[in-house]
């Protein structure tokens, strides 16, 4: 059996589900959409427990609430548990009341009840449960108390004892007898609940009913509804919402006891200062930098190096002893040594540097500080056409584009969120790390903050000014708002962010072992492999000529050798792998020995504007693929590649040639 | 001009009706309606957005459209 696990955002819904399940048994997709579908086994292996996005509310306004509606109207689960934040009762029993009003067996998780408690507020846990007609377990997300009480509950809870009934008056009623009649027979899912969802504007609901019954009939059926409603003076969707807060109003009297405290939360504090007037931008801007320094410099670089000198040492020498020992030809043994070591062992370098940068960044979003940027920054953002909240995939962003991409979703309306997922691939992600690193530390090593800062800067600006462009020339038109919940702050537990780290980070190692190793194999045979046979000098290799043919176009921007094309090609399946391709074509041992070489084939000027071309040349076959699903258009995605293309050719053109004008060299 | 908001300052909501129809709805999810008495939390500089709060739930909102919202001292 499937149990669903419903409830508000922010509330503590994936802590819970951990908590409940260990782990995931597997994470797929809703279908047609990208977004994670994560479904788990109960530690007592009673049901599968499916985690489904935080909502509002059932009637969706974003692409990830859409998942919960249709998962609803799917019908394929037999329990729900709703985790409940006990110290926002009013707006989550209003959810609450929606999932009952649906039939199936519900049982609340309290979570928070400290919280409530730290705001002065009291909860009879047991009148509660009464009133709603359904159990309640008290129960602490974070610290995994009484999970297992819940998931018992849960195992046990065969069907609702008391039906709780909102006094929707007589209208509605009278139409949800006339919608018995229409959907009878037809599916198990309650009249009721498809009668409220449609009266209140439910276009999953709606289009459901469409099929089912026919257009037609659903629309005479509400056209009739909201004509009888106005005669009282009110639209339908008001008299549901009216009646559904009268009764949790009513329930919150009864239920909750307000001792009057006037201390100031913690969050309120934290907000005075990062939300403040003059204060907001700079402390972002602070936060960002701690980021990356962190990432690249204090820490990551250093653990980087030390990886490194462990893979080019030791590890290179055990192999190679190894393989002499069990008399392997010298074919296998130059495939493992300068193929498949140099090219994923270049890569895994970098693995230090984006676990940390990843680490970061689960901090700031399960923090709550992300909608604090989200609002900082809304006013600049308005002006170049974007919407407060398309930082947030932003900053996803400069850890994996693909999350990022997924991350837009949140953005209500279509147009910004196209627009976001069309500027996203400009995010210098982690995976373009590895070959600014390469290249600075050959050309730039005493100006390497500066130098990588200029870079991420120049994506900002990019994404700026592209914003501006593309929304009003091609992405004109249609509203754009900006509304957003600024959650608590809330410290999060080690457990968890470990656990989101890794769940970001294990994609990095997982494509190091699959696409970066076959890519080295094949990379490699390339360059073994010419016209001539066997074992060729690497410039008349098969990959020399692909490379020769891509050169000329890019000598304008100052790097036309082959070397540069075929690397720039391999890219696209993953940028780090430009890296890998260097560190094979250029056979040297460890990135150190190739920056060397590298300073004697490219000027400083041709490395700049090399840098720059991989920041902004084409979302990677993931990001590509990820933006088609998200999309669902051929031609936004190729307008994807197209025009990143076109720009990364431009801005590299400018700054060669305007460089080499101003006489750098 | 007389600011419509004070920071600090608590506003009965008298009417939704001009606010934009996604605002609307996401607002009555947070279990804001007219007569709902929201506190003015902070307001961001450059016209930029307000900071309102309702029963513990804090909200961000584009000053335009909290500027639609009709409001009457409580």
């Amino acid at each position: 059996m499937e149990v669903a696990l419903l409830g508000n955002p922010n509330t503590g819904k994936t802590s819970l589900f951990n908590h409940l399940t260990g782990s995931y048994e597997y994470v797929g997709n809703w279908s047609g959409v990208t977004i994670e579908k994560k479904v788990g086994l109960f530690k007592n292996k009673m049901a599968h427990l499916v985690d489904l996005p935080g909502v509002y509310s059932l009637n969706p306004l974003s692409a990830d609430e859409a998942v919960v509606t249709e998962y609803l109207l799917a019908g394929g689960f037999g329990k729900i548990i709703n985790i409940v934040d006990a110290s926002q009762l009013l707006r989550n029993l209003l959810l609450t009341i929606q999932l009952i009003e649906y039939g199936k067996p519900l049982i609340i998780g309290l979570n928070m009840m400290d919280v409530a408690k730290s705001y002065g507020k009291k909860i009879k846990v047991e009148q509660l449960a009464n009133l709603l007609g359904c159990p309640i377990v008290a129960i602490s997300a974070r610290t995994g108390q009484g999970c297992s009480s819940l998931a018992e509950t849960t195992a046990n809870y065969a069907k609702n004892e008391k039906e709780l009934k909102v006094n929707y008056g007589e209208l509605v009623e009278k139409y949800i007898g006339e919608m018995s009649e229409l959907v009878k027979a037809k599916t198990n899912i309650p009249a009721r609940w498809l009668t409220l969802q449609c009266m209140a504007g439910n276009s999953a609901v709606i289009s459901f009913l469409n099929m089912l019954v026919g257009k037609k009939e659903i629309d005479q059926f509400l056209q009739d509804a909201e004509m009888e409603a106005k005669k009282s003076g009110k639209k339908l969707e008001d008299l549901l919402f009216e009646a559904r807060s009268n009764l949790v109003k009513d329930i919150l009297a009864r239920v909750e006891v307000i001792e009057e405290t006037n201390k100031e939360t913690f969050t309120n504090k934290v907000d005075c200062i990062v939300t403040n007037k003059y204060l907001g931008l700079p402390i972002f801007i602070l936060l960002m930098y701690f980021m990356f320094m962190l990432t690249f410099d204090w820490l990551g670089s250093r653990l980087s190096d030390v990886l490194d000198g462990f893979i080019a040492g030791i590890f290179t020498d055990m192999v190679s002893g190894i393989l002499a020992a069990l008399h392997v030809s010298a074919f296998i043994k130059t495939l493992a040594i300068d193929g498949i070591i140099a090219g994923v062992g270049g890569v895994l370098v970098f693995v230090p540097q984006i676990f940390i940068l990843f680490l970061c960044l689960s901090f700031l979003e399960d923090s709550g500080y992300m909608a604090r940027v989200a609002l900082v920054v809304d006013k600049m953002m308005e002006k170049s056409g974007l919407n407060g909240k398309a930082v947030i995939p932003m900053i996803i962003g400069f850890g994996c584009n693909v999350p990022g991409v997924m991350a837009a979703r949140m953005i209500e309306t279509k147009r910004e969120r196209m627009l976001t997922i069309l500027l996203l691939p400009f995010m210098s992600c982690s995976a373009r790390f590895p070959v600014y690193a390469l290249f600075i530390g050959a050309f730039f090593a005493k100006h390497a903050a500066l130098i990588i800062l200029s870079i991420y800067l120049l994506s900002i600006v990019i994404v700026l000014i592209m914003a501006k462009v593309l929304s009003s020339t091609i992405l004109k038109g249609e509203q754009s708002l900006f509304i957003i919940e600024l959650p608590p702050y809330r410290m999060p537990s080690f457990a968890i962010l470990f656990k989101s780290t890794w769940d970001k980070g294990k994609g990095f190692l997982k494509k190091a072992g699959t696409f970066i190793f076959a890519g080295s194999v094949a990379i490699w045979l390339l360059t073994y492999l010419g016209p001539a046979g066997f074992d060729v000098k690497m410039d008349h290799s098969y990959l020399a000529l692909i490379g020769k043919f891509i050169a000329p176009l890019l000598h304008p921007l100052g790097f036309g050798t082959w070397q540069a094309g075929a690397s720039l090609l391999t890219g696209f399946l993953a940028k780090e792998a430009v890296v890998s391709t260097m560190n094979i074509i250029y056979a040297v041992p460890n990135v150190h020995s190739l920056q060397h070489l590298m300073s004697e084939v490219y000027t400083p000027l041709a490395s700049y504007s090399f840098m720059v071309f991989i920041l902004l040349y084409i979302p990677c076959l993931a990001t590509l693929a990820t933006i088609y699903k998200e999309t669902a258009s051929k031609k936004w995605s190729a307008f994807a590649v197209v025009y990143s293309l076109t720009i990364a050719y431009g801005i590299a053109f400018i700054i060669y040639q305007a460089g080499r004008l101003i006489g750098l060299s | 001009m007389k600011e419509k908001f004070q920071v600090g300052q608590k506003i009965r909501i008298a009417s939704l009706a001009e606010v934009n129809e996604l605002v609307r709805r996401r607002l009555l999810d947070f279990g804001i309606t007219e007569g709902s008495i929201v506190l003015v939390e902070n307001k961001l500089p450059f016209s930029g957005p307000y900071i309102l709060e309702f029963k513990g739930t804090k909200i961000g909102l584009r000053r335009i459209e909290a500027l639609q919202i009709e409001v009457e001292m409580p």
